[in-house]
């Protein structure tokens, strides 16, 4: 296999670990989950129109973060409902507006687990662009952005403009996950996006080794997950995955401090008798 | 009435841990059927350890505690929590009188619906409560002091011979204090034995027989002019403890 | 226009997929009324890609009728495994949920990228094929449907209870646990329902829309549990039918499932926009003095 499945991997690996502490640490992984499904029908009208994909969804994932964030900001109006109402239509308008069109089930599939394996050098240079840019804000408004999370009304006390930030990291997690949906697919960008950060987390207490060690994992991710793929002859993306997946599990059990076998030993003595 | 009939609630050298760690130490004293008892500490001194305790959800992992002669698991079906009104979510599509329903709910059992008796003895209690007039509106349109005391309306419909309130004075307007106390006190008139955390010096006068003062381990446990002294307050605050209209304002 | 929407059910085909789509919506509509009042919608979405290995093993072990029982099977086990996650997390719990799902869909994606046929089938999975629903498939669907029912109606009063007040439904001896465990059970039952009609990924929507469409439309739980179903049911009909009418006046092939989504969210919009009416209409009501809302 040639080295460009490789470099996207890594490209994407990283990418979406340095976006996933961000994720991890403000609980949005649903939001995340349904970017990925909202951002389909813009892959979709982008191939109708004929413009590049990956500016189509872009541009199309915009208008979804602005709507989920106005359907959010409602009184009576449960956000993790409104996620799922966004999440359905964007998919269902997605599905519809493909199944008008010739080669349903193959592009479909494609845009479901991805295609890391076709993936071109100028799709490569997109990545690293993206890439570029995404490390760039986040240098710029990391901390602030942390604090946001920790304590919103800290932030907002600081004089800093709260909403824009969150709304700038909507953006950003949009950003990641079009760029990752045509390398691993839909419902697999979430994995890659929110397993190595959450693997981060239980080996750091710190954000910036967390983003590090995400970024690592997330490479890492990629490229046991690619060299499987070839050895097994199974679905390239998929194995990404569950690299990343088993990855994050090994950690849950042995991570010192917070995995498992660490709290199991650190637990006291049985207490005694009392217990209604 | 013998002992084990007219004593509600007892501790013996009662302490509680969280999984791990321990909570609260040495708790000792009885509350007995008709009493009342203000549970009196800092934030984080195991107040609502304490209740849940009582409830059977906290384990019990020195000396003993004893709910109505049984172990607090077993005595469920006689005692009622009122939780405080604002940890609930006022969105939630339910009227006040479903809410105060909800506290027949173990009598009715499951799967079966409630019936004219249960509707009765629901309206009942929160007439009790002086909100009769409320039942069809939406819960969370009340305000902070009427959802408190739908929420003892709610318990008072269980019929139960302890009550334990988590702070249920707390934001509450002057109308609604009233009328809780009112209720409280023709709970305890009927027999019932109440225990209520609260930050309130002047309504623990007012309210309760007795007090536990608590700060992790029991300061004091007693009568209450005798116990809310300026040293055990002191002692239960841990450092200068600023009494301001009767409230507690901790260091 | 009444006619758009009986003339396409004449044929037999197409009279079948409008009854499971009108007995999935309803099921789907009254459960997911309790999905939006606890807040699964993460949870339900993520019992709809668990199920996807299940589908997928079933199928590769008994064709198209072990569909559903390889999906029963994995049903099963992802709410058992959702209810006990739910008990304590170092990781947040969404975050330990994405993983979750992501991994089961991961397997079934691979075991499925092992057949040739792969796009086809892997469509087929996650978009559901409800203009060939059978008999028996119905049959099926309104069994699972009965159980659904008839477990909410029995466990209705405990699992309200539970959803506004969990510490006092504990407080009560309520095991919240077994509560939780049940309604993941119920969602779950309606994912293996729906598998085949409407597949794994589009039925999250029957899980959320009906019951969130409701709660904007009124506060009284039996109403939005009526007004859900009512939703659901018309969504369903409205979309077959408008699949229906694409495909033979306009030559265009929509998607059925996809276009009983739309016609879903678009119920849901309406359901928004009556909403905001109902809610200014009563705020001019309360500030015009007549009646305050909050006297003591």
């Amino acid at each position: 296999m040639s080295a460009e499945p490789y470099v996207e991997a890594l490209l994407v690996g990283a990418l979406c670990g340095v976006v996933g502490v961000h994720v991890v640490l403000r609980r949005l992984s649903f939001f995340t989950m349904a970017m990925t499904h909202a951002t389909f029908p813009g892959v979709v009208l982008a191939a109708i129109v004929g413009i590049d994909l990956l500016l189509g969804s872009g541009l199309f994932g915009v208008l979804v973060v602005l709507g989920v964030t106005w359907l959010s900001s409602r009184p009576r109006s449960d956000p993790s409902a409104a996620v799922g109402v966004v999440l359905s239509a964007g998919f269902a308008l997605g599905v519809a507006l493909l199944s008008a069109q010739a080669g349903f089930t193959r592009d479909l599939s494609a845009y479901l687990v991805g295609s890391i394996l076709t993936v071109r050098t100028g799709d490569l240079v997109k990545t690293a662009v993206v890439l570029a840019v995404v490390l760039a804000v986040l240098a710029a408004v990391g901390k602030e952005l942390v604090l946001g999370a920790f304590d919103r009304g800290g932030l907002v006390a600081l004089g800093y403009p709260a909403r824009r930030l969150d709304l700038l990291l909507l953006l950003l997690i949009e950003l990641t996950v079009v760029t990752s949906v045509p390398a691993v697919g839909t419902i697999l960008a979430v994995a890659l996006v929110v397993a190595p950060a959450a693997t981060a987390r239980l080996w750091c207490d710190r954000v910036g080794p967390m983003t590090a060690v995400a970024a690592g994992v997330g490479m890492a991710s990629g490229l046991v997950g690619l060299a499987v793929s070839q050895v097994a002859a199974v679905a390239a993306g998929a194995a990404i995955v569950l690299a990343a997946c088993g990855f994050f599990v090994v950690s849950v059990l042995v991570a010192p401090r917070h995995g498992a076998l660490a709290r199991f030993r650190a637990r006291p003595a049985a207490a005694p008798a009392g217990v209604a | 009435m013998d002992e084990s009939e007219r004593t509600a609630l007892r501790f013996e050298h009662a302490s509680l841990a969280y999984g791990r760690a321990r909570v609260v130490e040495e708790v000792d004293g009885v509350v007995r059927a008709g009493e009342s008892v203000a549970l009196i500490g800092p934030n984080g001194s195991g107040k609502s350890t304490l209740l849940k305790a009582v409830l059977g959800l906290v384990a019990v992992v020195g000396g003993r505690i004893e709910v109505l002669g049984r172990v607090p698991a077993r005595a469920r079906r006689d005692v009622a929590y009122v939780p405080q009104a604002d940890t609930l979510d006022a969105e939630f599509p339910v009227t006040a009188g479903q809410v105060v329903l909800m506290g027949r709910y173990r009598e009715i059992g499951w799967i079966r619906r409630p019936g004219a008796g249960d509707r009765r003895i629901a309206a009942a209690a929160l007439d009790a409560v002086g909100l009769a007039d409320r039942a069809g509106e939406r819960f969370g349109t009340l305000s902070g002091g009427q959802r408190q005391r739908v929420l003892l309306a709610r318990a008072i419909a269980q019929q139960p011979r302890l009550l334990l309130l988590d702070e249920p004075f707390n934001g509450v307007d002057a109308v609604s204090q009233e009328a809780l106390l009112s209720a409280l006190a023709s709970l305890g008139a009927a027999g019932a034995a109440v225990v209520i955390s609260t930050h309130d010096l002047a309504l623990a006068h007012l309210a309760c027989d007795e007090v536990c003062l608590l700060n992790r381990h029991q300061v004091a446990f007693g009568p209450t002019a005798a116990t809310l002294t300026p040293e055990l307050l002191r002692a239960a605050y841990g450092g200068q403890a600023l009494v301001t209209d009767g409230v507690v304002v901790a260091h | 226009m009444v006619r758009l929407l009986v003339e396409p059910f004449e044929s037999p085909f197409m009279a079948r997929a409008l009854v499971e789509a009108l007995l999935l919506g309803v099921v789907g509509a009254v459960v997911s009324v309790f999905v939006v009042l606890r807040r699964l919608a993460f949870v339900s979405d993520a019992l709809t890609h668990t199920v996807f290995p299940g589908v997928v093993i079933g199928y590769l072990v008994a064709e198209t009728d072990g569909i559903v029982w390889g999906a029963l099977a994995f049903a099963v086990l992802s709410a058992v495994l959702l209810t006990l996650l739910a008990v304590n997390a170092r990781v947040t719990e969404d975050a330990t949920l994405a993983i979750l799902l992501t991994g089961f869909f991961a397997v079934g994606v691979i075991l499925v990228s092992r057949r040739s046929s792969y796009t086809a089938d892997l469509t087929a999975f996650l978009f559901g094929r409800i203009l060939t629903v059978d008999r028996q498939q119905i049959i099926l669907t309104a069994v699972i449907g009965a159980v659904v029912l008839l477990t909410l109606a029995l466990l209705g009063k405990e699992l309200v209870l539970r959803a506004f007040d969990p510490d006092g439904a504990a407080a009560r001896g309520y095991r919240v646990l077994a509560l939780d465990l049940a309604l993941n059970l119920v969602v779950a039952l309606v994912v293996v329902a729906s598998v085949r009609a409407v597949g794994t990924v589009l039925v999250i929507a029957l899980l959320v829309v009906p019951g969130a469409a409701a709660r904007l439309l009124s506060d009284r739980l039996a109403v939005i549990v009526v007004l859900a179903a009512a939703i659901g049911a018309l969504g369903g009909w409205l979309g077959l039918a408008a699949s229906y009418e694409a495909s033979v006046n306009h030559g265009l092939r929509l998607a059925s499932g996809a276009t009983v989504v739309l016609a879903l969210v678009a119920l849901y919009a309406v359901a928004a926009a009556v909403g905001a009416v109902r809610s200014s209409g009563r705020l001019a009501f309360a500030s015009g003095g007549l009646s305050s809302e909050r006297a003591p």
